[in-house]
């Protein structure tokens, strides 16, 4: 019988983290690809409004009837910032911080401007959840796991794999991390860094922008106000935690994602904790996900000073250094 | 064994050639106009000091520049390469002085990082098996599996070497390759480098060393401050000569030794040290320096020089042994204490750890003293002081600067290392540690280090003076220390010191090993 | 025929970066003006009557001097560890937690207002420097990037202080408002004025603090050291872990205090969700516009207060407060291209020709 509970509970928890942590992780992907060849860029945040709002508006403005299509305008608004950003970051060598930041501002504040006026309105359209019917229906397992909207499959198997395989597996992937560890060598055998980190920086910036139109394309189907809160910079700390690895990535958004359901089935459910009613059981661990996401950034740092270093979790060691041929 | 044979069928058409080349950095000219050519079959040295262009002239050949006015011709066609690639696909290869290498990757993947014939689809596996396979052919060996930061500097070096000949490079230019080797590593390298000659490649050898170039070169080239003396045949020539092209003059310091005397100012007693990567640097290092005398490290960079250094002043752990200025233990304890002794540091880097680069000259000029008497009351810095203070070591280290708020970063190497030498000067009042003082620096200003070395010497300071540069050392010392991997070979007098002995104990024999 | 080159240079002299960075703002902020433009509203007009309506009435200029108080707060503790290269991006989370603090204090203790008053600063302060704990020893000990520590520690400030204004402080005796009691202490009003209080005194002598540190004490040229060059620093002998935590802890408490301070402006003595419009956020930008130099941040923070100001009224005119963002972050793009545009010079060619003669 608690057995039945407990499986009950953690299937439920598992069926809502899942969704939860779907634009995390295609953030946490995207920060993934641009952080390999070496380019740090903060404005996650601006670029998951921007995926965000320009699906709305393709939605609502535009009249697009298929999710993917809305997706994808999202995504080119996102890729265009991204483009932007790399730019200024690449090609004039302007402080990546500075910018990053001022992406992050920037995007909040045109996608909020832009997204004023549809405050609530639901969006018409969704993504569907995958779900053959019939016999499986009544299947917790299969619920928690299987029965998710397609780009849940996308963002948490299909992209990170391919990205594992582009990275480790193919010559281009090793000219790519090269870029990111040591770009005066990348260089000196022809890999042309600009061209690279331009590229990535714009693919990451979509994919972000992919998050952001997933959030409202299913997860949260209406818009409201500062619409990632928080998550991209979540996604940030995640790809350190994950040691710039795809599938560790993927597993740290899940922790996070986690930490959310959690605190919203506690308050669903009623659970409480002796001298916590459910409310204040909520409210503590809306604080959980950024004081776990704190403490697994600590933990490899803490490891590797008072160990030995253990250089496979490095970042890039090129990382937020621009690169000029002639600095030398 | 190698020989110099003299070139009597270079064919008409040079294999590399350079017309009318120049090239400016910042306001400051490289190269001007200069003419230069490159036969098949040959080795040829590229001679010349400190900033006289040699690096600035192969990196334009090398497509990592592009010259400002000139053109460059392989095989008496017109080339303007936009980048290494293209010069790659034209068969010109360098390997750098500081190499371009991926440290946390393996060989086999740094052999072919960016190299169009990899296959698109790799894995490990077939990387090695591809790499030994390359190897094999071209007679040169290291573990693939390896990864970079793993091998030993010559070991590195010969990846870059076989990197650049996998891609088909039939003109090699190697820049400055004996300033990280040992002596029989160097030996081995010239072996290489006949071996390729021979089979019909061309190298372009960069060097500021005479004999290495007298000993290995077919032809050599002189550059001096960014201008073409003069290419001859190697057959013939004499170091002195050959010096005199490089420097524009007969300058030499003239260093009066006499006996020393004084009290052992600094001693160093067993002492054992880390490195950077955790690996044992120094394996109990016995030494002691008088007061009044220059003690000279001689050795090939990395061999445990920069530790030795770093614990002296206390900047790196000991982890055992003892260190002792005038009598007080040292070892372990902290930096400041050390400069309260009075205790210069003319570090081996000074944009690393000798200044810093954004701050205005008078900011650097009070690195090592701002706490003191003069300048502060413990809490509070007498700005005007420090500017009074600046504005007097800039006249006494002759620093050209218009101006003591000029960032320092602007200055010039050799202006940078003037300031940092006159305020180590200053400093050091019981003992100078002077690592590789006159590194990157012109005549001019490599002896007014010198100088104000000697004048600390003559005040009666301990001196202890690192330096990869044999003659250098030689010139300086009044005894003489040879440090190989962490250890220190053989201490001996000025008078006993033999090139040819300290050859062979900055590669590793032991004097007895030395066959008369 | 002279001819101009462009050359880049490795360092850029600190004077052409403070006139670039400036110079990139206002272009940036006239380019804002025209995108604005397009989208049809003239704000150049309407920045206009802004500044009218804030410089040419008493109301008007205490309005952007209250909004300005938390604004260099945040301001000037980012610019003190900037001047270490330590990048605090969650001045906002130490803001809120000193408000939190001082609150805790202001409503469960009472006695004489000046003794409270002061409790509550020094717990506001401390709350501030709690904060940066953590990412300091990070930092100092382990190299941690602080950029995303504070950033994250930010997020768990905010809903702290939503669960404490919704849950455990809140104000039950009013069921409408969400937020915790008011704090019934509130700082001295400043003579002469309507609404300001000493409050406004805080940030003016805190600068001038700092000021005098970085000129004439050996402590701030220390710290500017390491900013510059962290292994010289320690070569110098300078206790480099010690500093970095010492400063971080430092500004931290400055931005605990700013939100002590904030908690005596009108309507603002309760700690609800909203009660920090973005001052963090401000307070980096203008301490990256005035590139850590404290008297730059004094005139910054006015600046910027003035353009939340002016942002109230382009409410009133149909633009979102949004727009304000995306002005900062264009006016934090200008800022940093100025920066790179600082680090290159045109040359004429036919110096070039005397430099090369004289050599």
């Amino acid at each position: 019988m608690m057995l039945a509970l407990i499986e009950n509970a953690f299937l439920s928890l598992a069926g809502s983290a899942i969704p939860a942590s779907t634009v995390v992780v295609l953030a946490a992907t995207g920060v993934l690809l641009n952080e390999r060849v070496g380019v740090m860029n903060l404005g996650q945040e601006g670029l998951i409004g921007i995926g965000a709002v320009y699906s709305v508006i393709a939605v609502s403005s535009w009249s697009v009837g298929s999710p993917w299509i809305a997706m994808l305008v999202g995504m080119i608004a996102a890729a265009v910032a991204g483009l932007v950003f790399a730019l200024f970051v690449v090609v004039f060598k302007a402080s990546q911080v500075l910018v990053g930041l001022a992406l992050a501002l920037g995007g909040i504040g045109l996608s909020n401007q832009l997204g004023t006026n549809r405050n609530g309105t639901p969006i018409q359209v969704q993504f569907q959840e995958v779900n053959p019917g019939g016999k499986f229906d009544d299947n917790d397992f299969f619920e928690a796991f299987l029965f998710h909207e397609p780009p849940v499959y996308l963002a948490y198997i299909v992209i990170p794999a391919f990205l594992w395989f582009l990275l480790f597996r193919t010559r281009h992937g090793m000219n790519m991390r090269a870029v990111g560890e040591n770009p005066a060598a990348a260089d000196a055998v022809g890999v042309r860094v600009t061209w690279s980190r331009l590229g990535y920086t714009v693919l990451g910036a979509a994919l972000a922008g992919a998050g952001g139109a997933y959030m409202v394309l299913s997860f949260t189907p209406t818009w409201s106000p500062d619409i990632a809160r928080g998550r991209g910079w979540v996604a940030l700390a995640v790809v350190i935690f994950a040691g710039w690895r795809p599938f560790r990535a993927v597993a740290g958004a899940l922790l996070y994602g986690g930490m959310i359901s959690l605190g919203v089935t506690a308050q669903a459910r009623g659970w409480d904790l002796p001298s916590l009613e459910a409310r204040d059981l909520a409210f503590f661990l809306s604080m959980l996900p950024f004081l776990v996401t704190l403490i697994a950034i600590l933990i490899p740092a803490g490891a590797a000073k008072i160990g030995r270093r253990v250089r496979s979790t490095a970042a890039p060691a090129a990382l937020a250094t621009p690169y000029s041929r002639e600095d030398r | 064994m190698v020989s110099n044979q003299s070139v009597t069928d270079s064919p008409a058409t040079p294999a590399v050639e350079a017309r009318g080349i120049s090239k400016s950095f910042g306001g400051v000219r490289a190269l001007d106009a200069v003419d230069f050519d490159v036969s098949w079959g040959e080795v040829h040295a590229l001679l010349g000091e400190n900033g006289a262009g040699k690096t600035t002239l192969c990196n334009i050949f090398a497509g990592i520049y592009r010259a400002d006015d000139g053109e460059v011709l392989v095989e008496g066609i017109a080339h303007g390469f936009r980048n290494p690639s293209q010069a790659i696909d034209s068969g010109i290869g360098m390997v750098h002085q500081h190499f371009r290498l991926v440290e946390t990757m393996t060989v086999a993947e740094n052999i072919h990082l960016g190299w169009p014939e990899t296959p698109k689809i790799i894995s490990q596996a077939k990387l090695v098996e591809r790499t030994e396979q390359f190897m094999e052919e071209i007679g040169l060996h290291v573990d693939p599996t390896a990864k970079i930061w793993q091998l030993s500097v010559g070991e590195q070096q010969r990846v870059e070497i076989l990197r650049v000949l996998a891609r088909g490079a039939r003109v090699l230019i190697l820049d400055e390759p004996t300033a990280v080797l040992t002596a029989p590593e160097a030996r081995e390298l010239f072996a290489v480098m006949r071996q390729l000659v021979d089979g019909g490649r061309t190298i372009i050898f960069i060097s500021h060393k005479l004999n290495e170039v007298l000993e290995v070169s077919d032809r050599i080239t002189v550059l001096r401050n960014g201008i073409h003396e003069i290419t001859r045949e190697t057959a013939g020539a004499t170091a002195v000569e050959l010096a005199r092209l490089m420097t524009g003059e007969e300058t030499h310091l003239d260093v009066v030794h006499r006996e020393i005397d004084g009290a052992i100012v600094l001693e160093v007693n067993s002492v054992t040290a880390l490195n950077d990567r955790g690996v044992e640097a120094l394996h109990g290092i016995d030494l002691n320096v008088r007061a009044g005398e220059i003690v000279g490290i001689a050795g090939v960079s990395g061999n445990g020089q920069t530790e030795l250094a770093e614990v002296i002043c206390a900047v790196r752990r000991v982890e055992s042994g003892t260190i002792s200025i005038d009598g007080e233990q040292i070892a372990n304890r902290s930096a400041r204490k050390v400069i309260d002794l009075g205790v210069g540091h003319i570090s081996e880097d000074r944009i690393a750890t000798g200044m810093v680069a954004s701050a205005p000259v008078t900011d650097n000029a009070i690195l090592h003293n701002y706490w003191g008497d003069e300048l502060s009351d413990g809490l509070t810095l007498d700005r005007q002081g420090v500017v009074t203070f600046a504005k007097k070591l800039v006249e006494t280290a002759r620093v050209q600067t218009r101006s003591v708020f000029t960032t320092a970063g602007q200055m010039s190497g050799g202006n940078q290392q003037r300031l940092v030498a006159g305020r180590e000067a200053l400093v050091a009042r019981t003992a100078l540690i002077a690592s590789h003082p006159t590194r990157g620096l012109d005549v001019l200003a490599a002896q007014e280090v010198q100088t104000s070395i000697l004048e600390r010497r003559d005040a009666g300071c301990a001196i202890l003076f690192i330096s990869d540069d044999l003659d250098e050392v030689l010139l300086m010392s009044d005894r003489i220390a040879v440090m190989y991997e962490g250890q220190i070979m053989e201490v001996f007098n000025r008078r006993e010191a033999d090139r040819e002995r300290m050859g062979l104990l900055m590669g590793g024999h032991a004097v007895e090993e030395a066959t008369p | 025929m002279t001819a101009y080159r462009v050359e880049r240079r490795l360092e850029a002299n600190p004077r052409h970066a403070a006139l670039a960075r400036i110079y990139g703002a206002i272009i940036a902020m006239v380019v804002a003006g025209l995108l604005l433009l397009l989208t049809g509203r003239n704000a150049f007009q309407i920045f206009w009557e802004a500044l009218d309506a804030i410089f040419g009435s008493q109301r008007g200029i205490e309005g952007v001097l209250l909004r300005a108080i938390p604004i260099l707060m945040t301001a000037l503790a980012v610019a003190l560890s900037l001047r270490m290269k330590v990048w605090n991006i969650g001045s906002d989370g130490q803001f809120l937690m000193g408000a939190f603090a001082a609150v805790g204090i202001g409503i469960h203790m009472s006695g004489p207002g000046w003794l409270i008053l002061i409790v509550m600063a020094v717990a506001a302060t401390a709350a501030g420097a709690l904060w940066m704990l953590v990412p300091a020893l990070a930092r100092a000990y382990w190299d941690v990037n602080e950029i995303i520590t504070t950033l994250l520690l930010n997020f768990v400030a905010v809903q702290l202080v939503v669960w404490a204004s919704l849950s455990f402080w809140r104000d039950t005796e009013n069921a409408v408002i969400q937020s915790t009691k008011p704090v019934p202490y509130t700082l001295a009003g400043l003579p002469g004025t309507n609404s300001l209080t000493i409050a406004l005194l805080v940030p003016l002598i805190i600068a001038a603090v700092l000021w005098w540190i970085f000129r004439s004490t050996t402590t701030g040229y220390e710290i500017d050291t390491i900013g510059g060059n962290p292994r010289a620093a320690s070569f110098a002998g300078i206790r480099v872990r010690f500093r970095i935590l010492s400063v971080m802890l430092t500004t931290g408490g400055i931005a605990g205090l700013g939100g002590m301070l904030q908690l005596s402006a009108p309507g603002a003595q309760a700690l609800g969700p909203g009660f920090s419009a973005q001052f963090g956020l401000s307070g980096f930008i203008v301490a990256a516009l005035a590139g850590a130099a404290f008297g730059g941040v004094l005139v910054g923070g006015m600046f910027i207060a003035s353009m939340f100001f002016a942002g109230l009224v382009l409410q009133t005119k149909g633009l979102s407060v949004y727009i304000i963002f995306g002005i900062y972050g264009i006016i934090l793009t200008g800022v940093a291209l100025g920066e790179v545009a600082a680090r290159y010079r045109l040359v004429r060619q036919d110096i070039l020709a005397t430099e090369r003669a004289a050599a």
